[in-house]
């Protein structure tokens, strides 16, 4: 009895709302073209802002993605320069050595992997091609670390660096700068006044924004420092990666220390060298993407309030045709609040459909715009990706504008004298 | 089980105002009215005379201006709009001269109706439509809308609407003013085989040989009730 009872007070609320959905669909699938027209404002208002969003966020994912690409669990450590106004006092008096990077990889548990590097601009020659580009002298910590992916041939190994041997491993721009032959492997380029054999491809990397990886020589940082002398090899940059990047601070605090003791500073005394994890870079490039969600939220809302505007119009037109539906479910037991809900429901529906609609069309838009973008500007434009928040935010603003517009009718509605209503013609 | 004699209507002095501009329009001037269950009434009178104005307020589709009106022992003149519609949901079951019927919905959904508002579930409501189509030799148009219908068939979808709820009263308005004489024989057979099965009929209607259906037969004009009479068992229509 009292389970049958509760089994009906269940149906009461579940079964009236999807009473309601049931009716206000077929309400809406009654006049397709009239419902579609309705909606269209918020159809339009989803589409634009999913098309525009998802664009960006495109773009913005393959940004984060050629950071993230170095993993959260890295860092870079390089001489602080910022101490001395004058860099080149800076880089007269601070040193960060191979023996500095050796301490931290000894002394620090957390460290799973260091790779020193070693920057230069120098000339590169092949036959009679002339050119300029970075060299990078590293060991073979670098490729796993930087997850370097290999077109041909090899990354760097430990007998290299051991032996100092004249071998360098190519980015995939200096194929074109020096014109190399497509089977490259085994050729004897020159890096300023040495001969070094080339004994790998580094896959392309794109990079959508100016300055690329790909423009790059790597070279065995023996042979680097032999090449380049001891003033080279005292301002190294240091790559570090650790085991876990959930401890990336203690990390920082216990390699700060190391270095600290390696350089001799005493408490009170700056640090001679910077740090900078994934996680500084990736807050600022977060930042930038919170405002631009902001003003988009922005434009969405005022969207949606034109296209809640058309909603409230058209069902304040329908609740006027309808009066005597209305009248028949009041005469048949509607309560005031049964015919509320019935058409609030129904608004709602419209307006969550025409979000739905804008969703799927808004991310066909996108696809077109990026094909198109492909083919015009640039070949390597990053695909269009819709996070789950915009679906969210939109599906959510489409049903809260129908909710909102959808009142006044509602109530209206409701209030309707049930003998009026029967009598309206 | 309703015993036939139980008291189902108790009208007292029922006074309903309109305002009219400055003036106001007495539609109802102190109408008493007693029903038992069982009963079959003819209530008559010319356009005017406010009878469609007692109509509504027998059917709780509004409340007097004064006097007192109790139906099936709920004093109706005290109730607020959702008391009456949830009244007229449980005890009411209306037939109009225009059908009322949803034009969207099939002739099933149409007489499911009520019992949405009832709040009985999905499978349980279908099935009590359909028996009452069933009941009506209609279970074969089920599906069908309104405009796919004739008006004596949607007329007769109205009254399995109106039964679908097991109301303790029938209140038709008109119910052949828009049908053939022919259509109109049909329903009212069957609204008197549905009094003979024990449901309490009220028929409100400005045709005597609509009214000769109905056992008593009570006449108003201007807002009184001129006579009330029992004028023998019903029967066929014409002048009695």
């Amino acid at each position: 009895m009292s389970a049958a009872t509760r089994k009906e007070q269940l149906y009461g609320f579940w079964g009236s709302v999807a009473e309601l959905f049931r009716i206000a669909l077929r309400a809406i699938m009654g006049s397709k073209m009239r419902s579609f027209l309705t909606t269209l404002g918020i159809i339009i208002g989803v589409l634009a802002v999913v098309a525009v969003v998802s664009i960006l966020q495109g773009v913005f994912q393959s940004f984060l993605g050629q950071f993230e690409a170095l993993g959260a669990n890295t860092l870079f450590i390089r001489p602080n320069y910022e101490m001395f106004s004058d860099r080149r006092e800076g880089v007269r008096r601070l040193k960060l050595t191979y023996d500095d990077a050796q301490a931290v990889a000894q002394q620090v548990p957390d460290v799973r992997a260091i790779a020193p590097m070693l920057f230069r601009s120098d000339s590169i020659a092949f036959r009679s091609r002339h050119d300029t580009t970075t060299i990078v002298g590293t060991t073979e910590a670098y490729g796993p670390i930087s997850d370097v992916n290999m077109e041909t041939g090899r990354f760097l190994g430990p007998m290299d660096v051991d032996s100092r041997r004249k071998v360098c491993v190519i980015g995939h721009d200096i194929l074109d700068k020096l014109a190399l032959p497509d089977q490259c492997l085994g050729t004897e380029i020159q890096i300023g006044r040495d001969t070094y054999t080339v004994i790998g491809v580094v896959e392309k990397l794109g990079g959508a924004f100016g300055e690329s990886d790909d423009d790059r020589i790597y070279v065995p940082l023996t042979t680097a420092i032999q090449q380049y002398g001891n003033d080279a090899a005292n301002q190294l940059i240091l790559l570090v990666q650790v085991r876990d990047a959930a401890h990336m601070d203690s990390a920082v605090e216990r390699i700060s220390n190391v270095l600290r003791r390696q350089h001799g500073l005493k408490f009170g005394q700056t640090d001679d060298f910077r740090t900078f994890t994934q996680e500084e870079v990736l807050k600022q490039i977060k930042t930038f993407t919170n405002v631009s969600t902001l003003i988009v939220v922005a434009i969405v809302g005022i969207t949606l309030v034109v296209g809640g505007i058309g909603i409230m119009n058209i069902m304040l037109v329908s609740v006027t045709e309808r009066t005597r539906e209305i009248g028949i479910r009041m005469a048949v037991g509607a309560k005031r609040i049964h015919v509320l809900y019935q058409f609030l429901i129904e608004s709602v529906t419209l307006s969550t459909l025409g979000g739905v609609i804008g969703l799927g069309a808004g991310w066909g838009v996108s696809l077109l715009t990026v094909w198109i973008l492909r083919k015009t500007v640039s070949p390597t434009f990053p695909a269009a990706y819709v996070p789950l928040w915009v679906i969210l935010l939109s599906l959510g603003f489409a049903a809260l504008t129908g909710a909102v517009f959808g009142v006044y009718p509602a109530v209206k509605a409701s209030r309707l004298d049930p003998i009026e209503a029967l009598r309206y013609e | 089980m309703t015993a036939s004699g139980d008291t189902l209507i108790e009208a007292r002095d029922l006074v309903k105002d309109y305002p009219m501009g400055e003036s106001v329009y007495h539609a109802l001037r102190g109408v008493s009215l007693t029903v038992r269950r069982g009963e079959f009434i003819a209530i008559m009178g010319p356009s005017g005379s406010g009878k469609s104005t007692l109509l509504h307020l027998i059917g709780c589709l509004d409340t007097p201006t004064s006097g007192e009106y109790v139906l099936a022992g709920s004093p109706v003149h005290t109730l607020a709009p959702d008391q009456l519609a949830e009244l007229r949901n449980k005890e009411i079951g209306f037939v109009f001269q225009t059908f009322f019927l949803l034009p969207r919905a099939n002739a099933a959904e149409n007489v499911e109706l009520p019992l949405i508002y009832a709040k009985i579930p999905p499978a349980q409501r279908h099935h009590m439509a359909m028996e009452a189509l069933e009941f009506l030799g209609l279970q074969t148009h089920a599906a069908h809308r309104p405009n796919q219908l004739s008006g004596g068939q949607r007329q007769q979808i109205a009254i399995a609407r109106a039964l679908v709820n097991k109301p303790s009263l029938i209140l038709a308005d008109e119910p052949t003013g828009n049908l053939d004489s022919k259509t109109s024989e049909n329903i009212m057979g069957l609204l008197v085989r549905l009094n003979q099965m024990g449901n309490t009929l009220i028929l409100v209607t400005h045709e005597p040989d609509i009214a000769a259906y109905a056992p008593r037969q009570v006449r108003i004009r201007d807002g009184l009730i001129v006579s009330d009479e029992l004028v023998g068992a019903s029967g066929k229509g014409g002048g009695s």
